[in-house]
């Protein structure tokens, strides 16, 4: 793939940051592998608010990116639902080409998620990984701070934590990476902080092919 | 006051961020802030690096972007280097504050990220905002990324604060465009920085031992020379700037024309003359235009104020067509579009050549700029230089076929 989008659905404030960090670690180990890179949340969605969609971006590129100043990512080929609610009521298949990939975090199987995806005779294979269970996710209290919820993180410009993916994050940005080769493991590992998440979701993904060939 | 030390490295951060950097590079004394989107990423930024210990200065949040702006004058009138910033909306109710911040003659720095007015009052990028208050004493001039941002920042306190100049800056930055897209800057070391940029020291600040009046009442009499010592201070300001900028390419490395960035303009008969990022797609439409055989190239104005008016006559005037890309209203004004084109034909006024001149409105709302439009804007001025005259004085693209 010469050219491609990464598109993170996210929900605001609860997992904002962990859906930052996706994008923001896959176009570093980009940058690091010698690729043309940006990362960027999506400017209207911003600021955010508890539970509301938000969208993150990232494009690796062979070349230049000479759409580096459009706002979304207009064809996504991998895209990610750091929710797995989320895969109801949001088209966020719109204009991705075929051969795409979809990454959801649940613990339902593809098999059992694929009715809820419109358009999925778009995808070559449907990724489901529990992060929640592999990170040990937990709602408590004194947690918050080494969890994603950050609500100092808006815009992207303080984190309170500088961990990238201390939770959440981490079996996602596994599957993405297992799933479609954008970047190597080799690359994108060293900045993950839960490497154990990191590492045991590579050995624990659902993935689903389906009729495309992987774009 | 100290600054935790750090070597030259390079960081992935975006605009905004790359401004608060830039503060704390600069060792600023005074913050002073008040929230307004996109500016309030640097305001986020910077107060984690106070809370932090990172950087050593008063963070004032004040109750509007009038008082924002007060207390800068204020705190800079005591001789501390003052960083503040704002957008759109927020430019605009500060306004009181900046002929008498210039008029003082107090080198404060604001960060400006472009916002539309209202309306549309979106988030995108118009640079009316900032544009509006072009003549009010402050030296002024727009970044294209988040290198050339954190760069502007620093040469902006380096000549803002020479006794020969004596201004106060607004660092420019187009809203997304640079201010919330996340590339690669490099963040200097800090004895690169202190030989940059000396510790500032007003010659005359506020100070019970020493006692001296800041802009006190006075008569009509008194009026002419304050006025001309302002305007003189601004033209002076020229030469300065440009020993800013060799110096800063010698400590640095990195080499800025201080006035005009010029793209493939050698061979080029029609080029495009504009403001802020929205060069950084221009330049690859030109990469696309010229293998199709269109001699075009773009003329980046990298400082409006002082107002490079002789470059400007120079360098526009080898080419056959200018296509000026505004990214402003200017309702009413001369070309009925935006303000960019008013002054690029005063400086050709006095040319000896004089190319074709038409106004673009594009980009407006912060709308991007795509390839396309490009073309098609390209395609306007190839006409214009067939025919030997332009259609209309001002384009609304995406509005005409």
């Amino acid at each position: 793939m010469s050219y491609t989008e990464l598109t993170v659905w996210t929900r605001g404030i609860i997992m904002d940051k962990e859906g930052r960090d996706i994008v923001n670690s896959v176009a570093a180990a980009g940058r690091l592998e010698g690729k043309f890179a940006q990362a960027m949340e999506n400017y209207v969605d911003n600021p955010d608010r508890t539970n509301a969609p938000t969208r993150k971006y990232c494009r690796l590129s062979e070349s230049a990116i000479e759409n580096e100043l459009t706002y979304e990512n207009e064809q996504p080929n991998i895209v990610v639902l750091v929710e797995q609610t989320m895969v109801k009521g949001w088209d966020y298949m719109r204009g991705m080409p075929p051969g795409g990939t979809l990454v959801i975090n649940t613990h339902y199987t593809p098999e059992y998620m694929i009715r809820f995806v419109p358009g999925a005779e778009r995808l070559a294979q449907m990724v489901c990984v529990d992060a929640a269970h592999i990170a040990h996710h937990k709602w408590l209290y004194y947690r918050l701070g080494e969890l994603g919820l950050d609500r100092l993180s808006t815009e992207g410009a303080a984190e309170r934590s500088t961990a990238i993916a201390p939770d959440i994050a981490a079996p996602l940005i596994a599957a993405v990476v297992k799933s479609t080769g954008i970047v190597k493991i080799e690359s994108i590992e060293p900045m993950i902080a839960n490497k154990t998440a990191f590492r045991a979701a590579l050995d624990q993904l659902h993935v689903m092919p389906l009729g495309q060939a992987v774009a | 006051m100290t600054t935790a030390l750090a070597q030259k490295k390079k960081v992935r951060i975006n605009g905004c961020v790359a401004s608060a950097q830039a503060a704390k590079y600069a060792d600023v004394d005074v913050i002073t802030a008040y929230p307004i989107r996109p500016y309030t990423a640097t305001m986020i930024a910077l107060a984690q690096m106070v809370a932090n210990g990172e950087l050593d200065a008063e963070y004032i949040v004040a109750d509007s972007e009038h008082s924002q702006l007060s207390i800068a004058h204020g705190a800079s009138s005591s001789g501390a280097r003052v960083f503040t910033g704002s957008s759109g909306v927020g430019v605009q109710f500060a306004y009181e504050l900046y002929s008498p911040i210039s008029g003082t003659r107090m080198p404060v720095q604001m960060m400006i990220a472009d916002r539309t007015l209202d309306p549309p009052g979106d988030f995108g990028s118009e640079h009316t905002d900032a544009l509006s208050t072009r003549d009010m004493g402050w030296l002024m001039g727009w970044a294209c990324d988040a290198q050339e941002a954190f760069d502007n920042h620093l040469l902006g306190y380096r000549i803002g604060e020479d006794r020969r100049v004596l201004l106060p800056q607004m660092v420019c930055q187009d809203g997304f465009f640079v201010s919330h897209i996340t590339t690669d800057v490099e963040l200097p070391d800090t004895g690169q920085v202190r030989e940059f940029l000396p510790d500032y020291k007003h010659p005359y600040p506020l100070d019970p031992r020493r006692p001296v009046s800041h802009g006190p009442q006075i008569m009509p009499e008194q009026g002419p020379p304050l006025q001309l010592e302002r305007a003189r201070a601004m033209e002076g300001a020229v030469p300065v700037i440009e020993q800013a900028h060799e110096e800063f390419a010698r400590i640095f490395g990195r080499r800025y024309d201080p006035w005009i960035e010029e793209y493939m303009t050698g061979d080029a008969e029609v080029v495009f003359f504009l403001q802020g990022a929205h060069g950084v797609t221009a330049r690859y439409a030109i990469q696309h235009m010229r293998q199709r055989g269109a001699k075009v190239g773009l003329v980046r104005l990298k400082t409006i104020r002082p107002y490079p008016t002789d470059r400007v006559k120079d360098v526009l005037g080898r080419f056959a067509v200018v296509g000026v890309i505004e990214t402003n209203l200017g309702l009413g004004s001369v070309s009925s579009g935006g303000v960019l084109y008013a002054e690029a034909c005063a400086a050709l006024y006095e040319s000896a050549q004089r190319p074709l001149v038409v106004s673009f409105m594009a980009g407006m709302g912060g709308e991007a700029i795509v390839l396309k439009e490009f073309y098609w804007m390209t395609q306007k001025m190839l006409e214009a230089k067939k025919r030997g005259k332009i259609e209309k004085r001002t384009h609304w693209v995406g509005f005409e076929d």
